[in-house]
C-alpha cells in the first residue's frame, strides 16, 4: 500500500508523539524533583504525566503502523522493534526503535507497578532519560529539512528536554536529603 | 509444644508489649516457620520501665520459659548502655544491643538488626514471625519477637496453670499485668495490676498522689490522656478506656499536675516523636514534624489563621499510617490531647 496520506499521517503522529513525550517527561521530572510538592498542582502534574503517557501510545502506534504499511519505503515488522535492522536509514530508524522499546518497557512496568518492587519500576523508569535523546535524534535526522516548522518543533522539544534534565539533575530534593540525614544517624 | 500452645490459648495470654496480640497464635505461626526467638526487653515506650523490672527480678524464669519456646539459641534485646543490658551480659545471656531510638525496639526493626541490618522497621507483607523483607527486598529469616513480660507470664502459666492466670483480670483481658507509674506519686515504679483495676488503687500502690492531678497520661506516645474526673469511673483495661479513645498500651501512667500547662508536655513529647522517625514513610517523616510545628506555632501565638483546623485535619490523616504504625500511635496521642485539652493556644498573661 502506498499513498501520500500514509506518509502525512505517519509524520504528523510522529511529531505529536514527540511533543507529548516532551510534556510527559517534563511533568515526570517536575514530580520526581519535588518542584513545590505541597502545591495541589503537583497532584495534577502526576495525573497528567500518567494519562498523557498512556494517550501517547495511540499516536505512537499510529506513527509506527502507518510507516510500516506505507510501501513507498520498505521497513518491515521487525525494524520498529529491533534496532538497526532497517535497510532504510538503518541508524536513524534504529534510534526510533530504541526509543520505542524503552517506551514499551516503561509503560508495561508502570501498568504493573503494584506488582513490581519500587526498585525495578524505578530502574526501568530511569531509562526514559535514554529514550528522550534517542527519540529526538530519530525525529531530527529523519525530518524533512524543507519543513522548517517541523524541524523547529523537534529542536524545541530537544532543548526543553535538555533543560528539564539539567534542572532535575541540579535540583535539591529536601526530602531525599532529610532521608539520607536520618539514615546516617546511629541505627546499629 | 502443642500442649504448651493449648495451655496458653486456654489462659488467653496476649502480648504485653502493648499490642495485646494473642501469644498462642503468634507462637503457632513461629513454630510452623521454625522462627528464631528474640526476647524484647527494651522498654521502648516513653516512661516504660517494666521490661527492666522483669529482667531485674525474674531473669531465671524468663530464660527458662524462652528455652521451652525454642530449641535454637535465643537472644534478649535491650537498649545499648542500659543497666538491663549490663545485667543480662553479667548473667551470660546472649544479647542484642539496640540503639536507644523509639522505633528501633519495634518488632520488625529488632529482627532487621538481629540479622545484620539497621534497626529501622520494615514494611510487612506477611507477619514478621513468618519472615519479612527489608526495603532492599532481601529476605529476613522468620523471627519471633516476644516482650520480656510476655515470656515471664508464659513461665507463670506453665508453673501455676491457666486457671490461676485467669483468676486475674477480666474475661476479655485475663491475667496479671505490669504497670509503670511515673512522677506525681510518692513511690514511682513498676507495680502489678490487672485489667479492671480502678486507677485509685494503682496510684495507692505507688504511695498516692503528691500533686493535684489534672489528667493521667496513659501509654506514652501510643496512648493518650484521661481526665481525673473520668478516672473515677474508668478502670485500667482496654475495654473501659476504649470510649475515651485510648489504650493501656505498654502500661505507663504519668500524672499531669494542675500547675503545668499540659500542652507544653504534649509539645515536648511531639518534639521527641518528630525526631524519632526512621525517615522511611512519608506520614512519619513529613507529617510528624508538621503537626509538631502546628502545635508550637499555636502555643507561641504566631500561628496563621486556619492552623488549628489544619492540625485537626493532619491528625486525622495520620491515623492508620506508617509501615510500623508509629505515626498512627502518635495520631491517637495527639487526638486525645486535642479532645482533653482543647485547641492549643498561647498561655494567658495574668491581668494587672
Amino acid at each position: 500500500m502506498s499513498s501520500p496520506w500514509l506518509w502525512y499521517v505517519s509524520r504528523a503522529c510522529g511529531v505529536v508523539t514527540l511533543v507529548l513525550l516532551t510534556l510527559v517527561a517534563v511533568l515526570g521530572m517536575v514530580t520526581a524533583g519535588r518542584f513545590r510538592p505541597h502545591s495541589p498542582l503537583s497532584a495534577m502534574a502526576i495525573g497528567l504525566h500518567r494519562s498523557l503517557a498512556l494517550g501517547m501510545t495511540v499516536f505512537l502506534a499510529c506513527h509506527i503502523l502507518t510507516a510500516v504499511f506505507d510501501t513507498y519505503v520498505h521497513l518491515g515488522w521487525l525494524s520498529p522493534l529491533v534496532p538497526f535492522t532497517s535497510h532504510y536509514h538503518r541508524l536513524w530508524v534504529g534510534f526510533g526503535a530504541i526509543a520505542f522499546d524503552i517506551f514499551l518497557a516503561v509503560i508495561v512496568t508502570s501498568l504493573l507497578r503494584q506488582r513490581l518492587s519500587t526498585r525495578v519500576w524505578r530502574a526501568v523508569h530511569w531509562f526514559a532519560y535514554a529514550m528522550a535523546p534517542a527519540a529526538v535524534a530519530h525525529g531530527l535526522m529523519m525530518a524533512t529539512t524543507s519543513q522548517p516548522v517541523l524541524l523547529a518543533t523537534t529542536i524545541a522539544c530537544g532543548l526543553t528536554l535538555a533543560c528539564g534534565t539539567l534542572w532535575r539533575w541540579s535540583s535539591h530534593d529536601a526530602d531525599a536529603r532529610r532521608r539520607a540525614d536520618i539514615a546516617s544517624e546511629e541505627w546499629t | 509444644m502443642t500442649a504448651l500452645l493449648d495451655l496458653l490459648l486456654a489462659a488467653g495470654l496476649t502480648g504485653r508489649g502493648g499490642a495485646d496480640f494473642p501469644t498462642a497464635t503468634k507462637l503457632r505461626l513461629a513454630q510452623r516457620h521454625n522462627a528464631m526467638l528474640i526476647v524484647n526487653a527494651c522498654d521502648g515506650e516513653l516512661d516504660a520501665a517494666k521490661d527492666a523490672w522483669v529482667i531485674d527480678h525474674h531473669l531465671p524464669e524468663v530464660l527458662a520459659a524462652a528455652e521451652r519456646l525454642t530449641r535454637t539459641p535465643f537472644t534478649v534485646a535491650a537498649h545499648r548502655d542500659s543497666a538491663t543490658l549490663t545485667r543480662l551480659r553479667a548473667a551470660g545471656v546472649d544479647t542484642l544491643a539496640v540503639p536507644p531510638r523509639y522505633v528501633s525496639s519495634e518488632e520488625s526493626a529488632l529482627v532487621r538488626l538481629a540479622h545484620g541490618g539497621p534497626a529501622r522497621p520494615v514494611m510487612r507483607f506477611t507477619p514478621i514471625a513468618a519472615g519479612g523483607r527489608d526495603s532492599a527486598g532481601r529476605r529476613l529469616p522468620p523471627t519471633l519477637v516476644l516482650n520480656a513480660e510476655t515470656v515471664w507470664r508464659i513461665w507463670q502459666i506453665i508453673e501455676y496453670g491457666a486457671d490461676w492466670f485467669r483468676s486475674y483480670g477480666t474475661q476479655d483481658e485475663p491475667g496479671p499485668r505490669l504497670v509503670t507509674v511515673v512522677d506525681g506519686v510518692r513511690r514511682p515504679g513498676v507495680y502489678s495490676a490487672q485489667a479492671g483495676d480502678p486507677f485509685a488503687g494503682i496510684l495507692d500502690r505507688a504511695g498516692g498522689l503528691t500533686v493535684a492531678a489534672q489528667t493521667l497520661w496513659l501509654g506514652g506516645l501510643g496512648g493518650g490522656f484521661l481526665r481525673t474526673a473520668d478516672a473515677h469511673h474508668a478502670t485500667w483495661s482496654r475495654n473501659s478506656l476504649a470510649p475515651y479513645g485510648i489504650r493501656p498500651g505498654a502500661g505507663t501512667v504519668r500524672i499531669l499536675g494542675t500547675e503545668k500547662d499540659p500542652w507544653q508536655e504534649v509539645l515536648r513529647a511531639l518534639d521527641y516523636a518528630a525526631g524519632e522517625t526512621a525517615g522511611q514513610c512519608g506520614p512519619c517523616m513529613l507529617t510528624l514534624p508538621a503537626v509538631r510545628d502546628d502545635v508550637a506555632a499555636l502555643l507561641r501565638g504566631t500561628a496563621q489563621a486556619g492552623t488549628a483546623e489544619q492540625l485537626v485535619r493532619r491528625t486525622a490523616e495520620l491515623g492508620g499510617r506508617g509501615a510500623c504504625h508509629y505515626p498512627d500511635g502518635v495520631a491517637g496521642f495527639l487526638a486525645s490531647a486535642l479532645d482533653v485539652f482543647g485547641t492549643p493556644g498561647p498561655e494567658e498573661q495574668p491581668c494587672r
